[in-house]
């Protein structure tokens, strides 16, 4: 049975030669049961100790845990129906692959016939059959992990946990991987909490994703609003590829309104949008939503460093006249060559007013209205 | 070596073959400096000394194979008591070594506790010391406890020389062993104990029969220990005993041989059956 996960003002401190690491910082979070949860962010801020402490590998220092009704803060792991994939696949290599999957069946007293029918389906489902009598050591790196998710899913956990488990592969088989993940999350009645760095991995598998920094919550949101609605420039700048440009503007007094003065832009703000006067704020436009040549309201130039093509179209890295780094993805510069200067356009619309504290202050889009040439689904995710 | 530099006009594939010439070559030199002893151990003891020195020189190519050196040291010396002996304190010694070993190694690297690189450090220096000075102080205890003479007390006095280094073997080898095999064990919802018997225990095999091999080798080798350890003449180890044969004049170059030829036996069996686990554990304790 999938069970919910609450946790409550978590936090995990580390203590070495007399120093404390705050890994987790008071995390508070809920995770709806049967969801498919993505915790994200860069190494070190604190996803897999996260995890580990919903396995049960690590007791928070305060705080509490809950699977459901139930307090899990202080169980061991043997007493949660957990199951975790590790980063380093784990499998045992004295065991073959069907002793692998049937580890944890075994544990439980589950008898034979019954432990080997369900290791036939799990190794049907991952399409591992005809390696289920070899040993670990003769799989390839794509079979190890099928086997370690073989051995995770088969025991019916009510909270499958997964810890970077692709980081090992190649691209190929980590989007093959990704399906499979989410194919076997829709078959199966589990809670689904997955770690990664990866934020493609993130965007694409998960319901909710999770994003972590210094081990404290940034943002917990579905994708596409992770995407659409970053409530702070690390949010914006950590989710989509390239990363959001973020510009300093400053704020000046316009006839009839406000005004964002950048490095070669002027981007006036529609009445009523308060931000604070003579201040300074960072303006922020993902690579994706600018347009080549001046159909926007906002014209600026790039001076273009390198190109990147990636089929249908091309990354250009740049900078503006003051030298802020400035990304532009784009169908429309396939002769762009370094050396050049490229004309770009975007509307308010496009854009996220970042105060200086780094929390969003305005998202353009609520604004401006959407946007009738806007750019289709989530263009920041490689597909 | 093979290919002067300078000329090269050697080919590379006559380089390959003059280095496989060379890496030969040295390996025959030392196998005939390794089984030359040991042939003459064989021959001496499987001959009569008659046959051995007919002729007034050493007749070192059988032509009488007998087995009198042996049927001697069977009917006028206690060498079977000596070699029962010998076995009975090795093997007490090398299950008690590798089992401290086991635990302390698998404590070392799985838990955190105050003074653990002190431990470690006290585990490395023990290991410096020779038998011989631990010997006397053991003495001294075993008679205070009324130990001596007994195969306990040698086989304490054993595993105190090969502990350490198997210990340190031990520690090394549970460190290339992934903890998250374990993790996923308990997450499986095996306990602690399950997963050592499992999991860790069989994946430290090659590592655990390096040490028992280890301090296997100290106990059967050993002479200090039991000379002190034991001094009735029935508590004699085989090392002990044989060393005695060369003082009587009714023991010749035959018994003595046919004895030695009794000592090689055993570890020849071990490292026939197990060299394989031998080379993986050492290979992991940086002694390759």
């Amino acid at each position: 049975m999938a069970t919910s996960i609450h946790l409550d003002t978590v936090r995990k401190e580390f203590r070495t030669l007399g120093n404390t690491h705050v890994a987790v910082d008071d995390l508070s979070l809920d995770i709806p049961e049967g969801s498919f949860t993505t915790f994200v962010g860069p190494s070190g801020c604190g996803k897999t100790t996260t995890l580990r402490m919903l396995a049960g590998l690590e007791t928070p220092t305060s705080g509490t845990v809950s699977f459901g009704d139930e307090d899990v803060t202080d169980l061991p792991p043997q007493e949660r129906n957990v199951s975790m994939v590790f980063q380093s696949i784990a499998l045992y290599p004295h065991m073959s692959v069907r002793e692998n999957i049937g580890y944890g069946l075994k544990i439980h007293g589950v008898p034979k016939a019954e432990r080997d029918e369900r290791i036939d389906e799990a190794a049907e489902v991952l399409q591992i059959e005809a390696q289920l009598e070899k040993m670990p050591a003769e799989l390839s790196g794509g079979q190890q992990q099928r086997v370690a998710l073989g051995g995770a899913f088969v025991q019916d956990p009510d909270v499958l946990l997964l810890d970077e488990p692709m980081s090992d592969l190649d691209a190929k088989l980590k989007s093959d991987l990704r399906v499979e993940i989410q194919r076997l999350h829709q078959e199966l009645d589990t809670t689904v909490v997955y770690v990664t760095h990866d934020q493609t991995e993130a965007m694409t598998m998960s319901d909710q994703v999770v994003l972590l920094r210094d081990g404290e919550l940034a943002q917990v949101d579905p994708p596409k609003q992770l995407f659409d609605y970053p409530n702070s420039e690390y949010v914006a700048q950590f989710i989509g590829m390239p990363s959001t440009n973020v510009v300093d503007c400053a704020v000046e007094e316009r006839d009839g309104g406000t005004a964002l003065v950048g490095p070669g832009f002027e981007l006036s703000l529609p009445a009523g949008v308060d931000v604070s006067p003579a201040g300074r704020v960072r303006l922020g436009i993902r690579p994706q939503y600018l347009d080549v040549g001046s159909a926007g309201a906002c014209r600026l130039s790039v001076d273009v460093e390198v190109v990147e093509t990636l089929g249908t179209e091309s990354v250009v890295h740049g900078r503006l006249e003051d030298g802020t780094p400035f990304d532009v993805v784009s169908d429309a510069v396939d002769d762009a060559v370094a050396g050049d200067r490229l004309d770009v356009s975007f509307d308010l619309a496009d854009a996220f007013v970042f105060g200086e504290d780094g929390e969003t202050i305005l998202f353009g889009s609520e604004r401006a209205g959407e946007r009738s040439s806007s750019p289709a689904g989530t263009g920041g995710v490689t597909p | 070596m093979a290919t002067s530099s300078g000329r090269g006009l050697v080919s590379h594939d006559t380089q390959k073959r003059l280095q496989r010439i060379a890496v030969y070559l040295t390996a025959l030199l030392i196998s005939v400096f390794t089984i030359i002893p040991v042939y003459v151990m064989v021959v001496i003891a499987i001959q009569s000394p008659a046959t051995t020195f007919a002729g007034g020189r050493v007749n070192l190519l059988p032509t009488e194979p007998s087995l009198r050196n042996f049927l001697v040291l069977l009917g006028s010396t206690d060498t079977v008591r000596y070699f029962v002996n010998s076995l009975v304190v090795t093997l007490g010694s090398t299950v008690l070594s590798t089992t401290i070993a086991v635990a302390a190694g698998y404590g070392l690297t799985r838990f955190d506790f105050t003074g653990k690189s002190l431990a470690a450090r006290a585990v490395l220096f023990s290991y410096m010391f020779s038998p011989i000075v631990l010997a006397i102080p053991l003495y001294v205890v075993f008679s205070t406890l009324g130990l001596l003479n007994s195969h306990f007390a040698l086989t304490l006095a054993l595993t105190a020389i090969s502990a350490p280094f198997c210990i340190w073997l031990m520690w090394q080898y549970f460190q290339t062993v992934p903890i998250a095999l374990e993790e996923s064990a308990w997450v499986r919802g095996a306990s602690r104990w399950r997963t050592v018997r499992d999991v860790v225990l069989p994946v430290a095999r090659p590592g655990y029969i390096s040490a028992a091999i280890f301090a296997f080798a100290v106990a059967w080798n050993d002479f200090t220990m039991a000379r002190v350890v034991m001094s009735r003449d029935e508590m004699y180890t085989i090392t002990v005993g044989a060393s005695l044969f060369l003082d009587r004049v009714s023991i010749g170059w035959g018994e003595t041989m046919a004895v030695s030829l009794l000592i090689s036996i055993p570890p020849f069996l071990i490292t026939l059956f197990l060299q394989r686990y031998l080379l993986q554990g050492f290979s992991v304790g940086g002694l390759e």
